[in-house]
């Protein structure tokens, strides 16, 4: 009884001047509206970001980092007065790839973040093709597990990424490289790995990944292929990569894996820090723009409501004199601000769908995008939503504390 | 005895502050009975306004002691009071005061939806009979700030009644009025104080209002100067 009076003096209050409670709902539109485009922006530039970064870079990687340091063999061997001299020492024994390659696997596979495993067997190789020739890296490929970590065949232009499965002499080669050896589909390629074993493949495919550094260096073929090319059984593998459910978390996941593991594992935030720097940063700028925003329509309705106060002063002092407490005028006036938070916050997260909808559709041809990027999280507009009425609710308290706290007595006689 | 009195103020005094320290009210001590019709009169300056807004509740800035319906008001905070006032206090002001986005009928209710004892169906009815009791039942609807002058002081008067308040205050409630509507918030004092047995305090300048009343109250300078008791009231 006693709330629902109040609150029809607040509706009172809201429809006898709608042109300012207009102008008060669209401060709020339009700070929550900003902030939901905001977050969309740039959730969707970091998703963008990230899905061209892991185009070729695993969430975890596992890979043998070569040999121990060995500079110095006979360290902790030698007593004080013994003096050895070695000269050009060289290793004799040395395993690269991973052994137990299946074990590894599957152990990687039981991970309940585990969304994919792939094995890889990389070759730096020399690409040649006349008298052209390309320092660069021969990756064998599990055909279908590539393609469900890294949707390697979505960036094949020419040619059919499935192909690789059945074609043991193909290839599919970078789009820079092909240019670099003038090169096209169906063309020969000849192949000099590091231990002078030289084969020739056929080119079935071009894939580009806008990422000039790949399409420059890389090519692909099936990882049966790769290994009869190092003349290594069907158990070699150098790389074996692992997307996660979460990449943020991939770290952990390479922390946890690290001790069940005889062999480097790497989260790509370990290898790839300048990736990681810049997505936080850009939420960063994010986050500090929005708030800003909100900020800004805050002060607005804080304004708005100011003024409400001050221009309601003599009927707030009727009120008080009438008997309604400090209480009831400070709820009287927070309704209000309430109403005009949860009616632009509602009109905001539409306003804001709208433009980033109408954003997304700005042409952006750069690095394999098409148009402006773009994201649509539940969770940016619920944010907003929540902030925008911690905002209208601090914009309106301190204008209705001020209200619950005039004297009657001094407005009313003057 | 005490059961009869309806007000009593113990040694009242007030400072005002602004622009130099001064004792508006100087130890005023005095009581009202129930069914009263008291009226407060001097000349301006003397306090008289000042002294009804300590006695409203409103002014809680004095020294003394204030007691309504037996009830010691000194102590309580200002919520406390303003739920007081809502039940026990009616007020009418010189100007009407009302509040000009409602509608006449809704300004005679609000007290009452404060209040809260009632239905709102009750209330309703209730606002219709005082505003038909003052002559005021065509301007139920209309927005307060579409009646005429003695119109909106009428539905201030109405307001202050709504409540059945044991007292009703007034700030020179006829100040704004002309001779036939002072006539007739006269008369409707009066028929409170002796129908339903509400003390009225009344600040006035009208000398016809004061003489007609049951008890003059003359302030001068903040002092009490005298007080005449010119009809026996009611009981």
């Amino acid at each position: 009884m006693l709330s629902s009076t109040n609150n029809s003096i607040s509706a009172v209050h809201l429809t006898s001047n709608i042109r300012q409670t207009i102008v008060a709902v669209l401060s709020v539109t339009f700070g929550i509206s900003m902030y939901v485009f905001m977050n969309s922006f740039m959730t969707g530039v970091n998703k963008s970001q990230s899905d061209l970064a892991f185009s070729t870079l695993a969430h975890v990687r596992v890979y043998n980092d070569g040999p121990k340091d060995n500079t110095n063999l006979l360290s902790g061997h030698l007593s004080n007065n013994q003096l050895v001299n070695i000269r050009n020492a060289k290793l004799i024994q040395y395993t690269d790839g991973i052994k137990n390659t299946k074990g590894i696997i599957a152990l990687l596979q039981h991970q309940p973040e585990a969304t994919g495993v792939a094995a890889q067997v990389n070759i730096n190789v020399f690409f040649r093709a006349g008298a052209t020739k390309v320092n660069g890296i021969l990756s064998g490929v599990e055909v279908e597990n590539e393609n469900r970590l890294f949707g390697t065949a979505k960036f094949v232009t020419q040619g059919n990424w499935g192909n690789l499965q059945y074609r043991t002499d193909g290839v599919i080669i970078g789009s820079g490289l092909a240019k670099n050896l003038s090169l096209k589909v169906n063309d020969n390629l000849n192949v000099l790995t590091g231990d002078g074993v030289s084969k020739n493949f056929k080119i079935i495919g071009i894939f580009e990944t806008s990422i000039a550094g790949v399409d420059k260096t890389k090519a692909y073929l099936n990882i049966a292929s790769a290994r009869q090319l190092l003349l290594k059984n069907q158990d070699y593998v150098t790389d074996i990569m692992m997307n996660v459910k979460d990449y943020n978390l991939s770290s952990i996941v390479a922390k946890k894996l690290a001790p069940q593991i005889p062999y480097k594992v790497e989260s790509w935030q370990m290898a790839n820090g300048q990736l990681e720097a810049g997505s936080s940063l850009r939420d960063i700028i994010a986050k500090a723009v929005s708030l800003t925003i909100l900020l800004v329509a805050g002060f607005g309705i804080y304004n708005i409501m100011n003024m409400t106060v001050n221009q309601k002063i003599r009927e707030i002092a009727i009120l008080k004199a009438m008997g309604f407490s400090g209480t009831d005028v400070t709820q009287i006036f927070l309704t209000q601000a309430l109403v005009i938070g949860c009616v632009g916050g509602l009109a905001g997260m539409m306003l804001g769908y709208l433009v980033a909808d109408a954003v997304n559709h700005i042409p952006f041809k750069i690095a394999g995008l098409s148009t402006l990027p773009m994201a649509y999280e539940q969770k940016d507009y619920v944010m907003a939503f929540v902030f925008g009425i911690i905002t209208t609710f601090i914009a309106g308290y301190l204008p209705a504390r001020k209200a619950s706290k005039i004297d009657p007595v001094t407005i009313i006689r003057g | 005895m005490t059961t009869n009195i309806a007000l009593r103020a113990t040694n009242i005094s007030k400072f005002f502050y602004q622009p130099e320290k001064f004792k508006v009210l100087k130890d005023v001590s005095f009581d009202v009975q129930k069914g009263e019709f008291l009226t407060l009169i001097g000349k301006s300056g003397s306090g008289k306004s000042t002294l009804l807004y300590v006695l409203s509740t409103m002014d809680t800035d004095f020294e003394g002691e204030l007691e309504i319906n037996g009830v010691s008001l000194k102590h309580k905070t200002q919520n406390e009071l303003s739920a007081f006032r809502n039940e026990h206090i009616g007020f009418v002001f010189q100007f009407h005061y009302l509040l000009t986005e409602f509608s006449a009928l809704q300004n005679v209710m609000l007290p009452a939806l404060k209040l809260g004892k009632k239905s709102k169906e009750e209330i309703e009815h209730k606002a219709y009979e005082h505003l038909e009791m003052l002559d005021l039942k065509q301007q139920a609807l209309k927005p307060a700030n579409r009646l005429s002058g003695g119109q909106q002081q009428r539905v201030a008067i109405a307001r202050a009644l709504i409540n059945d308040p044991s007292i009703i205050m007034g700030d020179e409630p006829t100040g704004n009025l002309d001779s036939k509507n002072t006539k007739v918030v006269f008369d409707i004092f009066k028929q409170l104080a002796r129908q339903n047995g509400q003390t009225i305090i009344a600040v006035t300048h009208d000398d016809d209002f004061a003489l007609n009343s049951d008890r003059v109250i003359e302030l001068s300078d903040g002092c009490l100067l005298s007080s005449h008791t010119l009809h026996k009231h009611g009981f």
